[in-house]
């Protein structure tokens, strides 16, 4: 039996939140919309609630990332006010290092979700790159929800 | 202690300090939130906001989450979220006693 279009649109909206979030707030979230909806609420203004919340949820970055991307913005900053590259290169791969270890599907090539714990890192590169690399996840577009990457709307 | 460093709800944005004056009075759940809100502020919260709000302070442990009733969440205020409340409402209280003054002074 298909549900009745409002109740879509709202699934479809709580749906693009992460998964952690769905786990603890999904079946309130529905049910409070289901309440909303029978007061007259429009479906549609619950879903775009839902929907800007979501986008903001999954750009925020999650506090345990926030050490290795203050280091990356550090990187961006120091190369952008035109630091010499060799002070960069010698401060750079600690910095990375520990971004890596924070986060090392930033990294790399991606794991796709449950991807293999076998996976040691990738080799050592020069150090601009890795500190251009880290400072691409540093961006909160790029950055993966908590537990849910891979996950769409 | 300068108070404003008291405050940190500051910059934690109207739903959040909304969602505090709530649960004042008693825990309550997402619709009973959104419905107080709208009887002594005049206005809807969307849901989206107020889970986003909720998490924050949350995170900051200015409320917790009380065991679900069926599938509904209560929040209660904590006593750190009432202390920041309570200093928040005293710094919207002296903008405002400023504010008043110096629109008399202006003639306004």
């Amino acid at each position: 039996m298909t549900r009745p279009r409002p109740a879509r649109v709202v699934g479809f909206s709580l749906r693009c939140y992460p998964r952690r979030w769905q786990r603890r707030h999904g079946a309130e979230a529905a049910e409070l919309a289901e309440l909303l909806i029978r007061d007259g609420v429009p479906a549609r203004s619950i879903a775009c609630s839902y929907l800007r919340a979501a986008a903001r949820e999954r750009l925020t970055p999650r506090p345990r990332h926030w050490p290795a991307a203050a280091a990356a913005a550090l990187l961006i900053a120091a190369a952008s006010l035109g630091v010499p590259l060799g002070l960069l290169s010698a401060s750079a791969p600690a910095s990375a290092a520990s971004a890596a270890r924070a986060h090392p599907a930033g990294l790399g090539p991606r794991p796709r979700c449950g991807g293999s714990a076998s996976q040691t890192g990738p080799p050592a590169r020069p150090a601009l790159d890795q500190a251009r690399l880290a400072s691409l996840w540093a961006r909160p577009a790029a950055l993966p929800a908590a537990d849910g990457h891979g996950e769409h709307c | 202690m300068p108070a404003d460093s008291q405050d940190v709800l500051r910059r934690a944005g109207d739903a959040s300090v909304l969602i505090l004056t709530s649960l004042a009075d008693g825990p309550k759940h997402g619709y009973a939130l959104i419905q107080d809100i709208k009887g002594f502020a005049g206005l809807q919260l969307g849901p989206g906001t107020l889970y986003g709000a909720l998490d924050r302070l949350e995170r900051l442990g200015l409320v917790e989450a009380l065991p679900a009733d069926e599938r509904r969440h209560p929040y209660q205020i904590t006593a750190a979220g009432a202390a920041a409340l309570r200093a928040h409402l005293d710094s919207l209280e002296r903008v405002g006693a400023v504010g008043r003054l110096r629109l008399r002074l202006g003639g306004i």
